[in-house]
This record gives structure tokens, sequence and C-alpha cells, in this order.
């Protein structure tokens, strides 16, 4: 019934693009502060290599954030 | 062609004049979290919303197109309607800002141009069917369950990842974040919101025959007077919503604020590249309960939860119903500007009645406390 009202390909592109951007930057941006914070400890603990991993692993994951918000914003601008 | 000049600038300025409501009133979706959490000052926080709400209003004009085209049919509708619809909006928002429920402003406004054009034009000037119902009400409570949901798995994906982590650099970070995805939110808001009194100008604009009805597209000046009315209410700030939205639904740490802001500035762009009007409010609302309610059912007020929703299913009524009384009475004046007039003094003295009065009871336990 639902389907008659409405065009649903709008409606299934905000509900797939809603899940996928908002959990996607969540989980990217946790993922940055793991390893921001992991690359701390173990500097601490003299572990400069794995430190020095978890650093990259934080800063790609800050990346990704920030370029996904980027890729939104432009993609909302050009429809 | 309907009306006269002095006409079309009282409809533009009620509409600004609602814009700016509509960011005095939504201004709490935007920072509440980040201001709950203490990732941002207030004032600091309001500034900040109110910047991105401004840049946010000119990245599209997908929402503007809808309501200026989908919801009613533009090339039948009156000035003395808008007028009608813009008057209700902003009388329920003046109602919902006293007693602190943050209902949905947006709903106001379509619920008000729907009823006042109802009564003037009659029910075949409205796309019941594939505009309020399918780009408006069927969007209205798919949001707000997305956001929920989407908050929700957030916040179980964010203690999942890093939930073992020293609590104090997890909250700092966290609220780092929420500078980001505040930002994020108010530039979202700035898309979805301001559009629609773009929107509602554009359809004044069409009746006075100033644009086609065929293409309603807002011109410039109506997209920079729309984004700076409601960057400015949103800069005024509506505190007293601002509480029940940032603490009273539950008491949340950063990393929820986060997940429920990011969520809600997903669903809100998503929402606003697809071109629906959806209900700011409603949305950030649902992901805050489900950023609260994935970590412990029982965090949640539910009692509170239950007033806000208990507001969102009246707005559309109520505003339609106030919408066809204020045509009603305008109209009565007959089709020229001294209608508007005379109602947009009422409701100015309204506001200030009401103004005057929270005034007064902000300042009696103060008074109160001066005394013991």
């Amino acid at each position: 019934m639902i389907g008659a009202i409405i065009d649903g390909d709008p409606l299934l592109q905000v509900i797939w693009v809603s899940l996928a951007s908002g959990l996607g930057v969540t989980a990217a941006y946790a993922v940055a502060i793991l390893g921001a914070s992991r690359a701390v400890e173990l500097q601490r603990d003299g572990r400069a290599v794995e430190a020095a991993v978890f650093a990259i692993v934080g800063i790609v994951a800050l990346g990704a954030v920030l370029a996904a918000i980027v890729l939104g914003i432009v993609a909302l601008a050009d429809k | 062609m309907e009306g006269d000049l002095l006409t079309v600038a009282i409809v533009v300025g009620v509409a600004l004049t609602f814009d700016f409501t509509n960011g005095f009133h939504d201004t709490a979706n935007v920072v509440a979290t980040s201001v709950s959490t203490r990732a941002m000052a207030p004032r600091l926080a309001v500034g900040y919303a109110a910047i991105l709400n401004f840049v946010g209003a000119f990245i599209s004009l997908q929402v503007a197109a809808t309501v200026a085209e989908d919801v009613v049919n533009p090339s039948s509708i009156s000035l003395l309607a808008v007028f009608g619809g813009l008057v209700a909006a902003i009388a329920w928002n003046l109602i919902t800002w006293y007693f602190g429920l943050p209902s949905s402003s947006s709903h106001a406004l379509i619920g008000g141009i729907v009823g006042a054009v109802f009564v003037a034009q009659g029910p075949d000037a409205i796309f019941f069917k594939d505009g309020v119902l399918g780009e408006v009400m069927i969007p209205a409570l798919v949001a707000p369950t997305l956001a929920f949901v989407v908050a929700g798995l957030a916040i179980l994906l964010i203690y999942r990842i890093a939930g073992r982590l020293r609590p104090g650099s997890v909250s700092a970070g966290f609220r780092g974040g929420q500078v980001i995805s505040g930002g994020l939110l108010a530039l979202a808001h700035g898309t979805n919101d301001a559009q629609k009194t773009m929107g509602v100008i554009a359809l004044a604009l069409v009746a006075h025959g100033n644009l086609p009805a065929s293409d309603p597209t807002p011109p410039t000046w109506v997209v920079v007077s729309a984004a700076t009315a409601i960057a400015l209410g949103t800069y005024a700030g509506g505190w007293r919503i601002i509480k029940t939205m940032g603490s009273r639904i539950h008491k949340m740490d950063s990393a929820q604020g986060f997940a429920a802001q990011g969520a809600g500035a997903a669903v809100i762009l998503a929402s606003s590249s697809a071109g629906f009007p959806l209900s700011t409010t409603h949305t950030i609302s649902g992901a805050v309960i489900g950023s609260g309610a994935a970590k412990r059912l029982s965090a949640v007020r539910w009692g509170v939860a239950g007033n806000i929703v208990a507001a969102w299913v009246l707005t559309l009524p109520a505003a339609a119903a106030m919408g066809a009384l204020t045509y009603a009475v305008t109209r009565a004046f007959g089709t020229g500007a001294v209608g508007p007039v005379i109602v947009s003094v009422l409701i100015l003295a309204g506001g200030a009645l009401l103004f005057a009065r929270r005034a007064q009871q902000a300042r009696t336990p103060t008074a109160k406390a001066a005394e013991a």
C-alpha cells in the first residue's frame, strides 16, 4: 500500500545512505580514537613500532571520516 | 494575480519571522547534546550552529522545490492562504516553546499551509497522496525511527570498538568528535529547514505573479534572507528546549552525544538530498532516545519522551486547524493588506505576552531565593 502512495526509491536510498554513512563514520571515528589512545599508551611503554602502527591506523580512520563528510556535502550540493 | 505589494511584503516578513522562530526553536536540536556533554560552551555552540545553519542553507534547493511544488498546487495558491499557514506555524512554535516542548516547526508550517489552502481553495488544491502523505508524513515516520536505529547501532559499535580504553581519553576524543558531528548537524539543519521558508516565499511570489508556477525556484535574495533569518534565530537560541533535549530525556556521555548527532546529521542530509522536508526535531529526538535506549532502556525518561511524541502527533492537525482559522479571520477583512496587518499585530501582541509571562516565571524563583 505504501508503495502505491510513494515512489519508494528515494526513501530506500535515504535509509541505506543514512545507515551506511551514520554507522561508517561513527565506527571510523571510534577506530581513530582507538588508534590514538593505543598509540599513546604503547609509546609510553617504549613500544615505538606498535605505537606507530596504531598512530597510522588512527590517522587513516580520521582521514576516512573527513573524506566521507566532504564527499557527502559535495554530493548534496551537486544535486 | 492577487494582492498588492504591501501584502507580499507582509507575507515575506512573516515568512522570515517564522524562519527566525524556526532557528530559535530548533537550536536545541543542534546544540543540546554538545552542551549537555560539555563538548562546547553554550554560547560558543550556539554561535557555531548559527554560522553552519547559514552555510547549509546555500548547499541545496531540493527541499524548497518540494515545499513550493509538491504539497499544494502553486498555480491555485493565494497570498492570504500562505499568510494564514505562516501565522499558524509561528503561533504553534510559540505555544510549544512556552511549554518547553520540542515539536516540529516543519510540520507546523506544512500543516498550517495545508489547513489554510484547504479553506481557501478547497481539497483539490492539496496534493494529499503524493505530496502530504508521500513526501511529508511517511518520511516523518521513517526519519525518527531510522535515526533511533542508526544512533542505537552506532553507540553499540562505539562501545565495542573503544569501550575498553581509558575513559578519560575516550571522553576527550568524543567531545572533539562532537564538535565535528554538531557542526554537521547544524549544516544539515540549514539544508532542510531554511529551505522550507524559501519554498513558502516562492509560493507567495507565485501567488503575486513574480515567479512562474511551472518553475518556482527561489531567487537569490530569498535564499540569502532565509539563511540569514534562520542563522539569527539560531544564535538567539531556545534555552528551555535545550534543557529538555540535552538532559531531561536521558543523561548522556560524549560518545552517546557523538552517536546521536552523527546519526541525526546522516538522516537529515540524506533526506535533504532526496527533497524530503522532514522534521529535524523529530529526527534528532529519535537519535537521542536511540543512543540512550541502546545502552540501557531504563536510562531514557520515557515520560518526557512520551510528552514529545504527543506534541508531534498534535502538530499537523493543530497547525492545520490554526491555519484554516487564521485564513478565515484574515479573509474576513477582504483580499487586501488590512487583514494581514491586523492579524500580524495580534500575533505580535500574543508573542510578546508569552515572552513576558515566561520572563516573569523565570524571574520568580530567583526573587524567592533572594528573599530567603
